[in-house]
């Protein structure tokens, strides 16, 4: 019929808001969708925050686990993309206040094999650079490093990096300006 | 964050851009550590001008050397930035089945309802039931069934059912929350075997076609800020 086509799917394609509804009624197939939808952004999260890549799969599984736990009571007053960052990045923050030795030089991201750096000293380069970011962030205040990752690597709003951090979008703004500075004297070598 | 002189930015030369006149700088009370440019700017808001907005938004930064400077410095970074932000993280796949793992093994049944067999006193689990009825909303085109809530209702094996819908507006509300209704008694009857009463649908939502979705929610930037 010519009035399915402009619409999606059965499934996959249903807004967050609806899936959320579904999820909390006990649709466990509708919470696959939001975690099959949300799992990347919010791990790239984890592994920036806490620098290594088990401790990150640990916190999004807890956070994902938590969330399905808490579905029947959420009020969606946020959207569950922005419920979901908070969750994780609370998750994150307690994995560090526990882990109390510092981020370890080694446990920055792995470089990926066979991405757009193809010259191999390039490659080497970046990664080396990447990898000195990584270190950069560890070292930041981690309310700074939060808005940093929210703001540069995964491109949220200020208000919604307001949300998810439960302060004002002025002190985001303050955050992201100190951590930029902080990360430009790090990489400065680098130049 | 007081200010001990709030006068003692650098007065504008004349015939240029004053700091007054940029929309960035409305207000433009220095962060904490932030640095008066020789121009006049904040260096943080040069710096969030460039990260946030696009490059000819404002022509001041373009011709002005010391906007210009502060914005390269931040170059490196932006550099590592894009490379950290292509990499995708490992065990995606894995994690997902995790955590469905554990969901899956932490059945939320719902109420047991009676199904319309009143000899064998067999019983279904409200959610397994509300599964099949949001599917059966589901196939009727331009509606997309949120909340279903199923109550026993009366003595026997009757049961009431209240779902909440999302629905396109290409078409009349009641026309098409009737041909919801016939599909999800239909399926009760046939497919679950459940007596129902009653289908109350409340339409809470606007179902929008393609509804536009991030589809590897990867967080590249998406425009400004604010």
């Amino acid at each position: 019929m010519i009035e399915r086509t402009g619409f999606p799917p059965l499934g996959c394609d249903l807004p967050d808001g609806l899936l959320a509804v579904r999820a909390a009624e006990g649709d466990e197939d509708s919470f696959a969708v939001l975690v099959q939808r949300h799992s990347r952004p919010l791990l790239a999260l984890a592994r920036c925050m806490l620098g290594n890549a088990q401790d990150a799969e640990d916190a999004v599984q807890d956070a994902f686990v938590s969330a399905w736990r808490r579905l029947p009571e959420y009020r969606h007053g946020a959207q569950f993309r922005t419920w979901m960052y908070r969750i994780t990045v609370n998750r994150c923050l307690t994995m560090r206040r526990r882990r109390l030795p510092p981020l370890p030089l080694d446990a920055v991201a792995e470089p990926a094999t066979g991405d757009e750096w193809s010259s191999p000293a390039r490659a080497a380069e970046q990664n080396a650079a990447t990898a000195a970011l990584a270190r950069a962030l560890g070292e930041l205040d981690a309310g700074q490093r939060v808005c940093w990752i929210l703001r540069e690597l995964q491109g949220l709003p200020y208000k919604e990096i307001a949300h998810v951090t439960q302060t004002s979008e002025q002190t985001v703004r303050g955050r992201l300006f100190r951590a930029r500075r902080s990360l430009k004297e790090a990489m400065a070598p680098w130049r | 964050m007081a200010l001990d002189d709030p006068h003692a930015r650098p007065s504008e030369p004349p015939g240029t851009d004053g700091p007054r006149n940029a929309p960035a700088v409305d207000d433009a009370v220095p962060f904490a550590g932030d640095e008066v440019l020789p121009c006049g700017r904040l260096l943080s808001r040069v710096w969030e001008q460039a990260q946030d907005a696009a490059p000819a938004a404002d022509p001041h930064t373009l011709s002005c050397p010391h906007c210009r400077e502060a914005v390269e410095g931040l170059a490196t970074v932006n550099v590592a930035t894009r490379a950290m932000r292509a990499k995708d993280p490992p065990g995606l796949q894995a994690l997902a089945d995790r955590v469905m793992s554990v969901v899956r093994a932490e059945v939320r049944l719902g109420r047991l309802l009676p199904l319309a067999d009143t000899d064998l006193d067999l019983r279904i689990a409200e959610s397994a039931a509300a599964k099949v009825l949001r599917q059966a909303a589901d196939t009727v085109p331009g509606a997309r069934a949120a909340t279903c809530r199923l109550v026993p209702a009366g003595e026997g094996t009757g049961v009431r059912v209240t779902m909440t819908l999302a629905a396109a507006l290409d078409r009349p509300l009641p026309e098409r929350v009737d041909q919801v209704r016939r599909s999800v008694l239909n399926a009760a009857g046939q497919d679950l075997g459940l007596a129902v009463t009653a289908v109350d649908i409340i339409v809470v939502d606007v179902l929008e076609p393609f509804p536009p979705l991030d589809p590897a929610g990867s967080g590249h930037l998406t425009g400004g800020g604010t």
